[in-house]
């Protein structure tokens, strides 16, 4: 008999513990220099960095891709690097437009406007 | 009237020799079977001195990443309107990448060079893989590069 009001007493101190403070964070503050809890919480998250228990998503193909990640979003290109339209380098150069829908440059290398002829075998 | 005809023929005589003085040129690039992905290579022109000139053709599309074309990179400054118009999809190990453009005769035997540039994505980068003076005498004589590209040749 004992245990068992031992156990409720126990349980009815922790609810109202966790109530209490539940109760106290929804609660507006009673004067201005009290904060609430939840203001508390979202301060610590943003002061917090996000720290990612595993770096396996780090890619280590460093040389072709580690430098060109400058100015960069860090999108999940895959390496193939065929056009897979992922123009989305904010800061970064555009990408030029390739050949046939514009007139090659005016470098006095070509004699003509003539778009080029390409193929690859 | 007679001031009229005068300019045209002036226009005219300037403007024929242009058009004469330029011809069809294909590039013919063969790259090696490296076991790569595949390589971005820039083409493009310097003068006797070395300074650049234009490109011909950029082979890859994403600008992120010429950066790895070190030479044509540090001459144009990564400038992507050099390469407007004259751009296509990177060449695959093995493959050949023939490009006709229509070229300038001024170019040749006037100690122009022709570079390419090539890189590999997790490869080592190329700059000046291949450099051949344009001359006449050189049309159709097939060059090595020195890691990815198998040979390189100008026909007219």
């Amino acid at each position: 008999m004992k245990k068992t009001l031992t156990i409720l007493a126990a349980s009815t101190a922790l609810t109202a513990v966790i109530g209490t403070t539940a109760w106290s964070a929804m609660q507006g503050p009673t004067d201005g220099s009290a904060r609430q809890s939840a203001a508390i919480f979202e301060d610590a998250a943003q002061a917090l960095p996000l720290i990612l228990a595993s770096n396996d998503d780090d890619e280590d193909d460093r040389g072709f891709r580690e430098s060109s990640r400058r100015g960069h979003d860090n999108d999940d290109d895959d390496d193939d690097r065929d056009d897979d339209d992922d123009d989305d380098c904010r800061g970064g150069a555009p990408n030029p437009p390739p050949a046939g829908t514009v007139a090659p440059p005016q470098n006095g290398l070509f004699g003509s406007g003539a778009p080029p002829q390409v193929q690859v075998n | 009237m007679k001031s009229l005809l005068a300019a045209l023929a002036l226009t005219t005589a300037l403007t024929l020799p242009g058009i004469a003085m330029a011809r069809p040129v294909t590039l013919t690039t063969t790259l090696n079977n490296y076991g790569g992905d595949g390589a971005y290579l820039a083409l493009y022109v310097t003068d006797a001195s070395g300074a650049y000139m234009g490109s011909l053709w950029m082979a890859g599309t994403k600008s992120k990443y010429y950066e790895h074309l070190t030479d044509w990179y540090r001459a144009t400054g990564g400038d992507t309107a050099q390469v407007n118009g004259i751009t296509g999809a990177s060449v695959g190990a093995g493959r050949t990448l023939e490009i006709t453009l229509d070229l300038a005769d001024a170019l040749f035997d006037a100690g122009y060079t022709l570079h390419v540039d090539a890189a590999v994505e997790d490869m080592r980068d190329s700059p000046n893989e291949v450099a051949v003076p344009l001359t006449t005498a050189g049309v159709g004589t097939a060059v090595a590069g020195r890691r990815y590209v198998a040979s390189f040749a100008y026909d007219m």
